[in-house]
C-alpha cells in the first residue's frame, strides 16, 4: 500500500463501508490533509493508474470475502483488470453496501478521477466539507450521471474470459463469456439452454440416423418422427396381437420363459404361476423380477443371453420350447 | 415345491442375486403384465370380440405398469385407469402453425413432442426432453416384446 500509516488506517475504516468510497475518501482526505500533510498529497498524486488499480484489485479481491452478496460482475472485472478503472468500477458497481447508487457514483467518480485527475481533485475539494456517502452522491451525481449509465453498460457488457466459478453466495454464479450479458436472468437462461442442448445430444444418440443432423429444429423433427413411428409400430403390433390372441393360450407360458430366460437364474415363479392368478392380483413388480427359483432342468436348458438378442433371434427361443412345455406339463400348469 | 411357488404371492428371493439391466427388467415386467392380461381377455371374452381397442388398452397398460418409475408411465397409467375405452390419442397429429421465426418453430416442435409424450403437457421443456429419451427407449423395448409375442403365437 502506497499510502502511509494514517491513510491506511482510514482506508481500513472505510473498507467497512465501500471500496470505491474508501479510495474516494482517501483521496478526499489526502486532499484535505494536503495542506496539513503535504506528503500525503504528493503520495496521492504519484499514485498512478497502475498502482491504484493494484490497490483496487486487491481491495476488490478482498471484498468478496468481506461482503457476502457479491454479484456476477466482480470476479469478471477483476480478472480482466488491465489497470482499467472502468472494469474495476464494474466490480463494485453492484455491490450492496446499502447504497448502490453511491457505489455507482463512486465508481464513476473513480473513473473520472483516473482520467481527469485535476477535475477530480477539484471535486474532492468541493466535497471536502462533507465526507459521507450521501454527500459524495449528491455532489458527484450531477457530473457523473451521464457517465454512470455508460459505465453500467460497459460493465455489463464487458467481461473476462470464460470461466465457470461459483462465488460465495447461495446460488451458483457463472462467469460471463466475452461479449455476453451478465445479468442473472441471462445467466440462468444460458444454463437452461445448455441443459437443453445436453439433452438434445443424448436424444441424438438415441434416435437412429440423427448423426448428420445439426440444429435443434431438425433434431426435434427427427425425434418427433421417430416417436410417432414407434407408437404406430406398437399399435400395429397390438392389432396383430388382437388377431392372433385366441391362439395365445398354450404359448403364453413359453413366452414367459423365453422372456424371462436371460440368465441362468430364471424368473420361474412367473412362468409357473397360472396366468389368471397374476392378472388381477395387483401383482407386484417385485415378485416378477426378484422371484427366482432354482430349477435345474431349466438351467440346463437356459443359455445365458441378453433378452434383447433373444427377442430378435427367434431361433434361440424356439430351442427351449419343447423343454419348457415338458416342464409345464409336468408341473401341471 | 411347485405348489409353494404357485400359491405363494409374496416375494421369493433368488438364491443368487442377479443384476439385471433396466431393459431386461422392463421386458420381464412388461411381458408379465401383458401376457396374462391377454390370456384373461381370451378367457373372459371367449374368443368373441377381442377387438383391437381392448388389446391396445392392455398393451398400453402393460407399458404403463412396467414404467412406473417415469413420469410418463405414471401419467399413462392414470389416463388408462380413468378411461375405459381409449381412442389412440397417441398418434394424433396436430397441424400446428409454423411461424417463420426459428425460435417459434422450435417451440412448436417442442409442443408437438409434448403431445406425443404421455403427460408431456404438464412438464417443462427440459424435463420433457429427458422423459422423451427414456420413453423412446421403452417404446423400443415394448415393440420388440410385442414382436416376440406375436411371432410366437403365429
Amino acid at each position: 500500500m502506497m499510502m502511509n500509516g494514517e491513510a491506511t488506517t482510514e482506508a481500513d475504516l472505510f473498507l467497512n463501508c465501500t471500496d470505491m468510497s474508501v479510495l474516494e475518501r482517501q483521496r478526499a482526505h489526502l486532499n484535505n490533509y494536503n495542506h496539513h500533510h503535504p506528503g500525503f498529497f504528493s503520495n496521492s498524486s504519484t499514485i498512478n493508474c497502475g498502482e491504484m488499480d493494484g490497490f483496487l484489485a486487491s481491495a476488490g479481491l478482498d471484498l468478496p470475502a468481506i461482503y457476502g452478496d457479491t454479484t456476477v460482475y466482480s470476479d469478471a472485472r477483476l480478472s480482466a483488470s488491465q489497470g482499467n478503472i472502468t472494469t474495476e468500477s464494474g466490480n463494485f458497481k453492484k455491490r450492496k453496501f446499502g447504497c448502490v447508487e453511491t457505489e455507482t457514483k463512486v465508481c464513476n467518480e473513480k473513473k473520472k478521477m483516473m482520467m481527469y485527475r485535476e477535475v477530480v481533485v477539484d471535486e474532492e475539494e468541493e466535497e471536502k466539507s462533507k465526507i459521507t456517502e450521501q454527500s459524495t452522491k449528491n455532489i458527484m451525481k450531477m457530473k457523473m450521471k451521464n457517465k454512470a449509465k455508460k459505465e453500467q453498460n460497459s460493465c455489463s457488457n464487458d467481461s473476462s474470459k470464460v470461466t465457470k466459478d461459483s462465488q460465495k453466495t447461495d446460488y451458483i454464479h457463472v462467469r460471463a463469456r466475452r461479449g455476453q450479458a451478465t445479468d442473472s436472468h441471462s445467466i440462468a437462461e444460458r444454463a437452461r439452454r445448455e441443459k437443453i442442448s445436453e439433452r438434445m445430444k443424448f436424444l441424438q444418440d438415441l434416435v437412429p440416423g440423427c448423426d448428420k443432423i445439426t440444429g435443434k429444429a431438425g433434431m426435434l423433427d427427427e425425434i418427433i418422427n421417430y416417436v410417432q413411428s414407434l407408437q404406430r409400430q406398437v399399435e400395429f403390433l397390438s392389432m396383430k396381437l388382437a388377431t392372433v390372441s385366441p391362439r395365445l393360450d398354450f404359448n403364453i407360458d413359453d413366452l414367459f420363459t423365453k422372456e424371462a430366460v436371460s440368465d441362468p437364474m430364471m424368473n420361474l415363479p412367473n412362468t409357473v404361476m397360472p396366468p389368471h392368478m397374476m392378472v388381477n392380483s395387483g401383482y407386484p413388480h417385485d415378485l416378477v423380477n426378484s422371484g427366482y427359483v432354482d430349477f435345474n432342468p431349466m438351467q440346463q436348458v437356459v443359455t445365458s443371453s441378453d433378452p434383447l438378442p433373444c427377442f430378435n433371434n427367434g431361433q434361440a427361443s424356439s430351442m427351449w420350447d419343447s423343454d419348457v412345455q415338458n416342464l409345464y406339463s409336468s408341473l401341471g400348469v | 415345491m411347485e405348489r409353494q411357488i404357485i400359491s405363494k404371492k409374496k416375494q421369493v428371493f433368488s438364491v443368487e442375486p442377479t443384476k439385471l439391466s433396466p431393459s431386461e427388467v422392463f421386458t420381464r415386467k412388461y411381458t408379465s403384465h401383458l401376457v396374462p392380461a391377454l390370456k384373461k381377455l381370451n378367457m373372459d371374452k371367449n374368443s368373441s370380440q377381442i377387438n383391437q381397442v381392448t388389446v391396445k388398452h392392455e398393451v398400453d397398460m402393460a407399458l404403463a405398469l412396467s414404467a412406473q418409475e417415469f413420469a410418463w408411465g405414471r401419467f399413462l397409467l392414470q389416463k388408462l385407469s380413468s378411461a375405459d375405452s381409449k381412442s389412440s390419442s397417441s398418434n394424433q397429429t396436430q397441424i400446428l402453425e409454423r411461424s417463420n421465426d426459428e425460435d417459434g418453430e422450435i417451440e412448436e416442435k417442442m409442443k408437438e413432442l409434448q403431445e406425443l409424450l404421455p403427460g408431456g403437457k404438464e412438464m417443462n421443456v427440459e424435463e420433457m426432453l429427458s422423459e422423451i429419451g427414456n420413453y423412446i427407449k421403452y417404446l423400443e423395448l415394448q415393440t420388440s416384446a410385442l414382436k416376440t409375442i406375436v411371432q410366437d403365437t403365429t
